[in-house]
């Protein structure tokens, strides 16, 4: 019976997912076709003649009507097919997925920073609450929230790589040249990207704490004479797997979205980087392609983590 | 630009005044709201003030004055052309709180009507939803990234391109409330009374949702100013010579070992901006939020 | 956007004008070179494709240029010498060009280099290079043995080889079997003494020995992008750093031996340190502002000198960084067509707000708008034009300045479309080339229509017989594109790059980057 209820609920997250998924699709055809600049000018170079112009304005079917060009967009889509970009020579998916790993990498490592740190901060703040030591924990999670990150990694480069020496200034190393090297490219990078994760997820902490806090079968547990520890402990931590699972989620997007930012800075051959470099080049399709991809990836982690949150929380599956 | 501060001033009265005279007291005597409010105001005034402060053009160049430590003369120093980077934050300040105020307001307004709208309409609640949805599945950074290169390095350019980003999690805030109180007595009853439903929406749905809205936007107000920073940082944001906080540091950037004061007071007035405006949604929160406060 | 400098330029290019190298290269001679070891070079951005025929910037050439040659190429003076050809001739009519090709040079994957594989490779040229109507005239190609090729033209063209060594679009030698490959699409596969290794879009590419490489012995020597060539080291690593900060990070803490544009403020964190140093390559390019003679306002005499007299060249230099040097000429000092020391226009540097006021008031100017263009690409672009701005500001004008990208920026600048008045860029290196070279630049980026002075100047210089009589021909030129203000000369340009003085054996040559016979010690 509870198995048929579940089952029923993720199809039903399923069926949801779609539409946002077409909605997504002609959002990205939508935002890069009102980009100025002309993509046949960019591929043809600038000296280029406005007659060979116009020829590759043709290869790319930019002649086209302008729903005919969706309509062709959207078939692509169908089979799999997300563009090729103009300046790489390569298709967007393979563009992608020879950056997946940069990304990947560095999302990982700054929400491993974070779900410890940004957790025990949040508990440590919601335990001594209206307390100095709740004040000066959350006025440190707020200035995660509030220091704009590429600022405090240009600093964070000068102090920890040009001054100290403890890190290279820039770039990646794939872990297949040893875990050490991997590490020490992205440590910097992860670190300032898991600031304002750290601050978010404090704060999200802290608040389901309390709410925890003030229900029924801790103020019961408490009354029974268990021990503090015990009771913040095993009942509070237990509630806080189902706040971490929501958390991962955000997380996630913020760690992809911050990223943006922080490989440009320390020049990491991530997706962010690329899209980046793909809107300064006008590379459309890239930019199309890219942003598309990382729709979808959203839309599978809300559903992944809407699915989790359900079997993890069983007041959500008896509603 | 005269609004700002004011502006986020009066609508705090408008929500506290229902709850009367003691609540408004209690706001006032609550830590972060004073903290953040005084300096938001600070930094507000300074901004209007700017051309009293500061006699200096901020665009002024004297390339003979290039990269002048911190002074007397040059409270922040120089940049590069000489220009004065004190003035030059002080008018990037207008710049800065400009935008941050245009996309709360922009992005609230349309929050509100969207929100409303799917909440009480609701064979348009799924559509409204899903386009929600669709544009939150994007990094809100990179939506924003990619409408403002589209429409050009502008302040309104880049005041659209936050609002549209920032949409979405406002319309849910919005719809959630809205959602929340049309099913309370009080309104089930102006319905019953054959109230119009343009009426319901206005006198009792809209007035309610505001105050996560307030609180919301307020945090809005601080992500959109760093935003705006990080699109300049990116080179699709506000272009010299009009000065923004994020431009100066932008423009700063390759010198910072060298003259790291051209980037440093830009930063530090962004991060405490953010961090006064956050201040202040956490404090709006906390006095708008009664479940927090049942946690004592 | 610092990133994205050297990028993508067509009129910003890169240089190869004489070689005034303040660097210790000198010293270096006296040791012996040591084989073996990887550079890593750290540069601005990585390049968009290997395709010689389709590359014009900076990134790109500098990877091309060490793996591929062409025919002929470049020698220290610039002027023409042989790489694959032993000889090249041209008919007493200059309508037929004949090569003859060096023997037993090899590709990258072994075959050997013939008159087939040069036929390939100009028809490709011929009809995917954006510079491909410089072969216009070609009417066919021959191929008389595998070693000889030769050109026939339907009608003369004395500048054929001149277009043959070009470094931008270069007409590099690729094997036959690339010849229908569609533009950047082709096997990176050459004859030069560095192959492809690995290249990770927008994070390194490297290049390694060609153990086979057939070195042309001709000469004792590297000379220019010829002659003898030795490889020392194993491979070298291109890295891709945006930020000026950290690619100079990345040569303090060792990561790099080798990086390219080092902004001249940042210098000093180079210098300071005694086992590292500071090339100075100049000059590369001249810079200018483009004045647009066909929209509104500027299309005015007066008010084009009126903006040539406010400007002040020294406090452009000063406050948009970089190796610039005061020249009031169009030509590098040295060259054949520089025309000595006094300036051919009374306006160039003058700084007077004053004389341009009158020259407004004369026009009748009453505070309309000058929209400025420059781009968020090019950082000493902006630099340049925010400056400018100020000074016009200074003389009594109202300016707008418009930050766009650098792709729509150069092609308003190209086709005269967009609304600006004023505008930057600058220009090389073909201009070092000769005044044959400015024309179709000068005609197209300040849009000069009409000018019967400079019409006549260009028909006298291309029917002139010696040298004297073009050079006449060109002072008259730029007398008339100066003077009327549809240029603003600004400097003579260069650029830094800075290096770990273990890395030894570079030369004075001030062209595109050459990784054949240095050595890290």
């Amino acid at each position: 019976m509870e198995e048929v209820a579940l089952i029923r609920i993720v199809a039903v997250k399923f069926l949801q997912a779609v539409p946002v998924i077409l909605i997504i699709s002609i959002l990205a055809f939508l935002l890069l076709s009102l980009l100025p600049g002309d993509p046949a000018l960019i591929i043809a170079g600038e000296q280029a003649s406005p007659a060979a112009v116009e020829q590759v304005r043709r290869q790319l079917g930019l002649d086209r009507s302008f729903l005919e060009q969706l309509g062709i967009w959207l078939f692509n889509l169908a089979q799999g097919n997300f563009g090729s970009s103009l300046v790489l020579n390569q298709s967007v998916l393979s563009a992608v997925a020879e950056r997946l790993p940069v990304t990947l990498s560095l999302a990982a490592l700054s929400i491993s920073f974070t779900i410890p740190v940004g957790v025990l901060l949040g508990s440590v703040a919601a335990y001594f609450r209206r307390t100095w030591i709740d004040s000066a924990v959350m006025t440190v999670a707020l200035l995660g929230v509030s220091i704009p990150a590429f600022w405090i990694a240009i600093l964070g480069v000068i102090l920890f790589s040009v001054q100290l020496g403890w890190v290279p200034s820039s770039g990646f190393t794939p872990i297949s040249q040893g875990v050490g090297p991997w590490f020490a490219s992205l440590a910097l990078p992860a670190l300032i990207l898991s600031l304002f994760q750290i601050g978010f997820l404090a704060r999200m902490t802290r608040s389901a704490m309390l709410d925890v806090l003030g229900q029924d079968y801790i103020r019961t547990a408490r009354a029974k004479g268990l021990s503090e520890w015990r009771t913040v402990g095993k009942h509070a931590l237990r509630n806080a797997l189902i706040l971490i699972i929501t958390a991962t989620g955000i997380l996630l997007s913020a760690a992809i979205g911050g990223s943006v930012i922080i490989e440009q800075v320390f020049a990491l051959p991530g997706i962010g980087r690329m899209v980046v470099q793909a809107i300064l080049a006008r590379d459309y399709p890239l930019v199309q392609g890219t942003m598309l991809i990382l729709g979808f990836t959203f839309v599978m982690i809300n559903l992944i983590v809407d699915i989790l949150y359900t079997l993890a929380d069983p007041r959500v599956r008896h509603d | 630009m005269t609004d700002t501060g004011l502006g986020s001033l009066t609508t705090v009265h408008a929500i506290a005044a229902p709850r009367g005279y003691g609540a408004w007291r209690r706001l006032l005597r609550h830590r972060s709201f004073v903290i953040g409010s005084s300096i938001i105001l600070l930094l507000t005034l300074a901004a209007v003030l700017a051309p009293l402060i500061s006699p200096v053009d901020p665009s002024a160049m004297r390339v003979r004055f290039r990269f002048r430590p911190p002074s007397q003369a040059f409270w922040f120093g120089t940049d590069m052309f000489g220009r004065d980077v004190f003035t030059r934050v002080l008018y990037g300040a207008r710049v800065s709180l400009f935008v941050g105020f245009a996309v709360c307001v922009v992005s609230g307004l349309c929050s509100a009507i969207l929100g409303v709208i799917a909440a009480q309409f609701r064979r348009l609640d799924g559509a409204i939803m899903r386009l929600m949805d669709a544009l939150m599945s994007f990094p809100a950074i990179l939506l924003a990234l990619g409408i403002a290169a589209a429409l050009g390095p502008r302040v309104s350019s880049v005041i659209i391109a936050l609002t549209v980003a920032y949409i979405p999690a406002g319309v849910r805030i919005v719809r959630a409330a809205a959602l929340t109180v049309r099913e309370m007595d009080f309104v089930q009853a102006a319905q019953v009374s054959g109230a119009s439903s343009l009426r319901i929406v206005l006198r009792h749905i809209l007035p309610n949702c505001l105050s996560p809205l307030l609180v919301h936007l307020t945090f809005i107000f601080a992500y959109a100013m760093l935003a705006e920073a990080a699109l300049s940082f990116l080179g699709v944001g506000i272009q010299p010579p009009i000065a923004s906080w994020g431009n100066i540091i932008a423009e700063g950037r390759d010198y910072a070992t060298e003259a790291w004061w051209v980037m440093l007071f830009p930063g530090i007035a962004i991060s405490l901006a953010a961090l006064s405006l956050n201040l202040l949604g956490d404090a709006l929160g906390d006095m708008l939020d009664p479940r927090l406060k049942g946690g004592e | 956007m610092s990133w994205n400098v050297a990028r993508r330029g067509i009129a910003v290019a890169l240089a190869l004008g004489l070689a005034v190298s303040l660097g210790p290269v000198g010293s270096a001679r006296a040791q012996t070179p040591k084989k073996g070891g990887t550079l890593v070079y750290a540069s601005v951005s990585g390049p968009g494709t290997l395709d010689p025929y389709m590359a014009s910037s900076a990134v790109e050439l500098e990877v091309i240029n060490n793996i591929f040659e062409g025919l002929v190429t470049l020698d220290n003076a610039n002027a023409t010498r042989p790489m694959l050809a032993t000889k090249a001739t041209a008919s007493t009519d200059f309508k037929t060009y004949s090569f003859e090709l060096r023997k037993g040079v090899k590709f990258h994957n072994g075959q050997e280099m013939t008159s087939a594989d040069v036929k390939a490779s100009f028809e490709r040229y011929k009809r995917i290079s954006p510079n491909a109507k410089n072969l216009d005239a070609v009417d066919r190609f021959e191929t008389p043995d595998p070693y000889s090729f030769v050109i026939v033209l339907k009608e003369p063209n004395v500048v054929l080889l001149d277009v043959i060594k070009s470094p931008i679009y270069p007409l590099m030698i690729l094997p036959a079997s690339q010849k229908d490959k569609p533009a950047r699409d082709i096997e990176v596969i050459g004859t030069g003494p560095f192959k492809l290794g690995e290249w990770v879009k927008d994070s390194h590419l490297t290049i390694t020995r060609f153990d086979d490489y057939t070195a042309d012995t001709s000469v004792p020597g590297r000379d220019g992008y010829g002659g003898r060539k030795t490889v020392y080291l194993d491979g070298v690593r291109y890295r891709f750093m945006p930020e000026a900060t950290t690619r100079i990070a990345a040569l303090q803490n060792g990561e790099a031996q080798m990086i390219s544009s080092v902004p001249s403020e940042l210098a000093a964190r180079v210098t300071s340190r005694k086992d590292l140093a500071i090339r100075e390559v100049f000059p590369t390019l001249g810079s200018y502002v483009i004045v647009n003679s066909q929209k509104g306002l500027t299309a005015n005499v007066l008010i084009r000198q009126a903006i040539a007299a406010a400007i002040n060249v020294d406090d452009i230099i000063e406050g948009a960084g970089g190796i610039n040097k005061r020249n009031p000429w169009m030509s590098f000092p040295g060259t054949p067509y520089f025309l000595g020391d006094t300036a051919p226009t009374p306006w160039y540097d003058i700084k007077s707000p004053a004389r341009a006021k009158e020259l407004l008031k004369q026009a009748g100017y009453k505070g309309e708008k000058i929209v400025i263009e420059t781009n968020s690409n090019y950082q000493w672009m902006r630099s340049t034009m925010l400056i400018v701005a100020e000074q016009l500001k200074e003389a009594g004008m109202t300016v707008d300045v418009q930050v766009t990208d650098w792709t729509t920026n150069a092609s308003h600048m190209q086709q005269g479309t967009g609304d600006w008045n004023l505008s930057t860029t600058a220009f090389g290196p073909d201009h070092i080339l000769g005044p044959q070279q400015w024309r179709p630049v000068l005609y197209t980026f300040p849009h000069i229509v009409g000018n019967e002075i400079l019409d006549k100047a260009y028909a006298e210089f291309f029917a002139a017989p010696t040298l004297e009589a073009r050079r006449a021909s060109w002072l008259t030129i730029q007398k008339e594109v100066l003077g009327g203000g549809y240029l603003v000369k600004i400097a003579d340009t260069g650029r830094l790059t800075g290096y770990a003085k273990k890395l030894q054996g570079q030369n004075d040559y001030a062209g595109i980057l050459q990784l054949w016979d240095l050595w890290l010690d």
